[in-house]
């Protein structure tokens, strides 16, 4: 009898504590990086500034004169959406084949899709960089859409077709019997159906476009350059600019951050390939 | 005909665009992995050009393997991947089981727990190494340091004072040093991605049969035994699925080493290839041939276990 008693009470006051614990430990890092960019250069290496400090705007304000933000975010923002575009232009016909006409080869197309994501990328390094240099294509937007979106297509084929799955067949073949085509049936029937897990792989795609971090630090230099490699390029200001580069972080993470917050189911899906439901 | 035709086809860009994606590099990596090719070599100009006539055989390969960076770097690799997914299988599945059950907040707990997988490598590891790790000017630096200062003052203190000035002051533990550069990369990644594994822990634990669970506290099993006997089991799968997905991100890591320590200390092979990419192609690409094989004795396994569930 006391052990349930006392389990009941841990469960009721215990338990969220912990939880809420666990939960601000692991967001501290950020908080503390949010917390920082309000201070200045200097306040930022106080030990008497740690938490009380004049909250200023200063290093927001600065970006574009510090680190050319809005430069490499821009790089960021194109090259993410036109990779996430693209991805899905290629994948949401090709998911659609598989979905809804597939053959005995359709499981081992997938499965074989799925293997190129897991060649270490590393391996094909210095290939990639003779290729892209020799046809001319280092360093440009163009390649870095293409890299990003050949490196999302299989998560965002596997997740589009678990998706048309679940859509029954009949719906689509009532679309044949009113003498609509393919294309049609894609654009009239498929797409608003399958809208919202089509819109949450959109999403996921974006993040993971824009999180990417050997690519887009390695097949460029400046004028496609990413956020990513704009802060490895910051990676160490020797406790100088604590400040700005907390700004500039949390300039590069945030709006993907809250993103992220809306699409966590998709995330579990995305990531395990459907095998945890 | 066209009526199945057409729709089938539709996949054909998809799989042609991945194919030349996969085969031509990998290709290349290949053929100069058994050639002699460096970038600089005034004596042996004709080194600088991949060409045929080069061919070394296995002879990279050998290179690589009686490199002493080469089994650092394995073993540094190894050493990463399991501390990174000990500890966060550890921690995933301890939190998952502890927000699993409703409580006030569970809705922004669940928030602020996976905010970190958003934040881009890049900045994590800038922002660990810096602005928290850094032995002077970080968190860690100003926690020591604030630590001595409290020791230093309670020394001065009547009758307790001698206690306190038996105690040493403390060190602060430079990150980015040779010894200790691999342990900053596991934390960080830690941080990273066990909300990860809390996410896919919780959506399993979601379809956990309770029934089984209530027949089994009225059995008079305790906390513990249900969760030996029908929760870790439950869970073994995504557990499974969790170290296999994450060794095969981990072990390509990049950035992390990059900005921590620029290699010193703590090359795995990616990085590894990278300096050899410098100069020595064929060491580079023999290197990275040996990083796809290694890759691929993971991947096998979880496209197996994948396979099994997709056609259900």
């Amino acid at each position: 009898m006391a052990i349930v008693a006392k389990s009941s009470k841990f469960g009721k006051y215990g338990r969220p504590t912990l939880a809420w614990i666990v939960g601000l430990l692991f967001f501290f890092p950020i908080f503390w990086m949010v917390l920082t960019s309000f201070k200045t250069d200097a306040d930022a290496v106080k030990p008497e500034h740690l938490i009380w400090f004049t909250p200023t705007l200063e290093n927001y304000l600065n970006m574009t004169e510090n680190y050319d933000y809005w430069r490499f975010a821009k790089n960021s923002v194109i090259t993410a959406v036109m990779a996430t575009l693209f991805t899905l232009f290629v994948g949401i016909p090709a998911a659609y084949a598989m979905a809804f006409n597939p053959s005995r080869a359709t499981k081992d197309v997938l499965m074989w899709m799925l293997s190129t994501k897991m060649l270490p990328a590393a391996a094909v390094l210095y290939p990639m960089t003779f290729l892209t240099k020799s046809v001319g294509l280092f360093d440009t937007k163009f390649l870095i859409v293409m890299v990003l979106s050949l490196i999302n297509l299989p998560i965002v084929i596997w997740m589009l077709f678990t998706y048309f799955k679940e859509i029954p067949k009949d719906i689509i073949e009532a679309g044949k019997m009113d003498g609509v085509n393919t294309w049609g049936e894609i654009k009239e029937i498929l797409i608003p159906l399958a809208w919202g897990g089509i819109a949450s792989t959109a999403l996921l795609c974006f993040i993971f476009c824009w999180n990417e971090a050997y690519w887009t630090v390695r097949l460029t230099t400046t004028d496609a350059a990413t956020l990513s490699k704009l802060i490895e390029g910051n990676r160490a200001p020797e406790g100088l600019f604590f400040g700005r580069l907390s700004a500039v972080s949390a300039a590069a993470v945030g709006p993907i951050v809250v993103l992220g917050w809306f699409c966590q189911k998709q995330l579990v899906q995305g990531l395990t390939f459907g095998a945890v439901k | 005909m066209s009526d199945r035709k057409l729709p089938r086809l539709l996949q054909t860009p998809a799989v042609l665009l991945l194919l030349v994606w996969m085969l031509i590099p990998l290709g290349l990596t290949l053929y100069f992995s058994f050639i002699r090719y460096v970038l600089n070599n005034l004596r042996r100009p004709e080194w600088t050009t991949p060409s045929i006539s080069n061919w070394r055989g296995f002879g990279n390969y050998e290179f690589v393997l009686n490199n002493k960076d080469f089994v650092l770097a394995i073993q540094n690799s190894l050493l990463i991947v399991c501390s990174i997914l000990f500890l966060t299988v550890i921690l995933g599945v301890v939190i998952a089981i502890l927000i699993n059950k409703t409580f006030p907040g569970q809705g922004i707990v669940r928030v602020l727990l996976i905010s970190p997988f958003f934040v881009m490598p890049a900045v994590n590891a800038v922002l660990w190494i810096n602005m928290i790790l850094d032995p002077v000017l970080g968190l860690q630096g100003i926690a020591v340091g604030s630590i001595n200062d409290l020791i230093g003052s309670l020394r001065e203190a009547p009758v307790i004072g001698a206690f306190f000035s038996l105690w040493p002051e403390l060190e602060p533990i430079s990150f980015r040093a040779t010894q200790t550069s691999a342990y900053a990369v596991i934390i960080m990644v830690t941080w990273q991605w066990t909300p990860f594994a809390v996410l896919i822990f919780m959506t399993s634990l979601q379809s956990e049969d309770q029934q089984q669970k209530e027949a089994a506290v009225l059995d008079g099993a305790g906390a513990w035994s249900q969760f030996r006997f029908l929760t870790l089991p439950h869970l073994g799968r995504p557990i499974a699925i969790v170290v296999m997905i994450q060794a095969i991100f981990h072990l390509s890591l990049y950035a992390e080493i990059e900005i921590v320590s620029r290699g010193n200390g703590n090359k795995n092979l990616p990085y590894l290839i990278g300096e050899f990419a410098n100069n020595n192609i064929g060491a580079a690409s023999a290197t990275g041939i040996f990083a796809v094989i290694l890759a691929n004795i993971v991947a096998i396994f979880l496209l197996r276990m994948i396979g099994k569930t997709l056609m259900e």
